[in-house]
């Protein structure tokens, strides 16, 4: 009686395969906690003028470089800011940054790297080449010479930091097309009179979209350092305007009376770049086929 | 007598490797009448697979095609390619011998059918969809409405072939080309797959290419036989006449090599098997191909190539010393 009601399972076959993903991942507690981590961050980075209690730059000269308290819960800084509505008001330019110059790099990155991984030839001879060129140089400093160019502003370092992770990116999308072009159902679909354009965007995309996933969930966490990394250089997002590398860059100069406002920012930047990696190999353990948990 | 549907002449694909040419097809011509079903037949090697592949233009860029292929009073083989798509899928289709993985296996099995009905015939989609069950229908997959929404993992090599089937006769094709359509099944899954392609010639009247290496597929479906070795036309004719007066020692070797487990204890034998291996394509033979493993052979097979002979009426034979015997 038991057996029959647990295979008595719903039909639909995507809601089954939905079901055992989530099983699966619902057995990885590190990806848990990563995902919940990183639900958290978005929900404060969109509703933080309801969730911060304070205005991003709301000063409160009564309290300046106050210790955490039932008034400002972590603090305050030199100008009486209230450092948890700065943290969240911060988390804005992170997701932004993150969620954005990921996308824009996909968004670039993806077609030329199936295109050279379709049509290989001197195409792919020339879009290989230059993609290891470009990751020879590490991602930040890649980065930071782009946003240098640019010219500091949240949007200048949302491109620079997708540019900067195309190449990563261009190589995932071309290893992907060169093993699944070899599929037999690319022929199947040249026979039935496919074009180009349609097996690779309509055929072939949809076969990697899990790999895509997995590498943006590790490149997103990269563009939140990033972002950190060039408005603490001045390269990013401008002051008064919060961020947390702004915050950081602020607390240089009280760093022997409050480290406390260095430790805050460094702490959500910790938790979210590690909640994103963490989520992302989660996801793909769960998404690899071979996976029998 | 008209044209016919299709009319290969002079068919020769060389591939153009590291280590030279290799000539898989040698001036290779054939016809296929409409509502016809011919049979290629040939060990794994001999060309059969890359003379369809060569028909629309499917073989790599590596591959140099000669020739001319006649389909419908226009030569396939200098179309343009945004043409030679509209003869793709919908003059000409292919059923390959891979059901497992020739299937997309990120869509559902109504919208790979119906993806191939709206490219062609600008079908809306519910349209496409009324259609391709319809196809599940004709090829015979039992509960069709609910098969529509599944995915290829979900479905059996045998039902997968058979959705790929209807996938090819969706736009109604001229040609079916079927290469090795049930090599990779089991014996009873492929009786049922021959079944429905009789079915479809049937009713549909669709030409049909059949390769396979299996004598008893051919005398089970086709009216005509192509017996290829090492890419050229062995023998060629009506199926009943190959069967009953084959010619070349060639055919005698494959007839040779069927299992007959059912005709009496006393006939019983060991079976024969073609002595020596498809020889290597890297140069033109100046002499038969199947010279080295032929028991008939002499001097004579050894320093020329024989030409096709018609034997009997509408019987071709490249060979020397045909006879039953």
């Amino acid at each position: 009686m038991s057996v029959a009601a647990e295979t008595a399972a719903p039909i639909d076959p995507r809601a089954r395969r939905r079901r055992l993903l989530r099983k699966r991942f619902l057995r990885r507690p590190m990806a848990v906690w990563g995902f919940v981590v990183v639900v958290v961050f978005v929900v404060i980075a969109v509703f933080a003028p309801w969730l911060a209690p304070y205005g991003a730059g709301a000063t409160d000269f009564n309290s300046l470089l106050a210790h955490p308290s039932a008034k400002h819960l972590l603090g305050t800084d030199e100008l009486g800011r209230d450092v948890l509505s700065r943290v969240f008001w911060g988390a804005r330019a992170s997701m932004q940054v993150g969620f954005l110059s990921t996308m824009l790099a996909m968004v670039i990155a993806v077609p030329i790297g199936m295109i050279a991984g379709y049509y290989r030839g001197w195409v792919d001879t020339v879009i290989a080449r230059l993609t290891d060129v470009l990751l020879a140089f590490p991602f930040l400093i890649l980065a930071v010479g782009l946003a240098a160019i640019l010219g500091p502003s949240l949007l200048n370092a949302t491109l620079a930091l997708g540019v900067g992770a195309v190449p990563g990116f261009i190589r995932i999308a071309r290893g992907e097309m060169l093993a699944l072009r070899e599929e037999d159902y690319v022929p199947a679909a040249i026979v039935n009179g496919a074009n180009d354009a349609t097996i690779i965007f309509r055929h072939i995309l949809p076969n990697m979209t899990s790999t895509l996933l997995v590498q943006a969930t590790v490149t997103i966490p990269g563009a939140i350092v990033g972002e950190a990394v060039l408005s603490f250089l001045g390269l990013g997002v401008q002051p008064p305007t919060p961020s947390w590398g702004v915050m950081l860059q602020d607390a240089q100069s009280y760093l022997a009376q409050a480290p406390r406002l260095a430790v805050f920012p460094g702490l959500a930047i910790v938790f979210a770049a590690l909640a994103f990696n963490v989520l992302g190999d989660g996801l793909r353990d769960v998404l690899d086929p071979r996976t029998t948990r | 007598m008209a044209q016919p549907l299709l009319e290969v002449a002079d068919l020769s694909v060389r591939f153009d490797t590291d280590d030279g040419f290799v000539h898989a097809v040698d001036r290779l011509s054939f016809t296929l009448e409409a509502g016809e079903v011919l049979g290629i037949v040939g060990e794994s090697g001999c060309g059969k697979s890359v003379t369809c592949m060569a028909l629309v233009r499917l073989l790599p860029e590596t591959a140099v095609v000669s020739g001319r292929v006649m389909f419908d009073g226009i030569d396939l083989l200098s179309l343009s390619s945004r043409r030679l798509r509209h003869v793709r899928g919908r003059q000409i289709s292919y059923v390959f011998q891979e059901p497992m993985t020739s299937l997309n296996p990120v869509f559902t099995i109504g919208r790979q059918i119906g993806e191939v009905l709206r490219r062609h015939l600008g079908l809306s989609r519910s349209a496409a969809r009324a259609r391709a069950l319809e196809l599940l229908r004709l090829v015979r997959i039992p509960a069709p409405e609910r098969r529509l929404d599944d995915y290829p993992h979900q479905l059996s090599g045998g039902m997968r072939q058979r959705v790929m089937i209807a996938m090819a006769l969706a736009c109604d094709p001229k040609v079916l080309v079927a290469d090795e359509p049930t090599t990779a099944l089991d014996v009873t899954i492929q009786a049922g797959i021959l079944d429905l392609m009789r079915d479809i010639r049937e009713r549909l009247g669709t030409a049909i290419i059949l390769i396979t290496h299996n004598l008893g597929v051919v005398a089970d479906v086709a009216d005509r036989v192509l017996v290829m070795y090492a890419g050229r036309k062995a023998e060629e004719s009506a199926v009943d006449d190959l069967f009953a007066h084959p010619q070349h020692p060639y055919t005698l070797g494959l007839l040779g090599a069927i299992p007959r487990p059912y005709e009496g204890e006393g006939s019983r034998q060991r079976l024969q098997e073609i002595p020596g291996r498809v020889p290597s394509l890297r140069e033109l033979p100046t002499a038969c191909a199947f010279a080295d493993r032929c028991p008939r052979a002499d001097e004579l097979c050894r320093t020329q190539v024989p030409a096709l002979r018609e034997m009997r009426p509408h019987h071709l034979v490249s060979c020397f010393h045909p006879g039953a015997t």
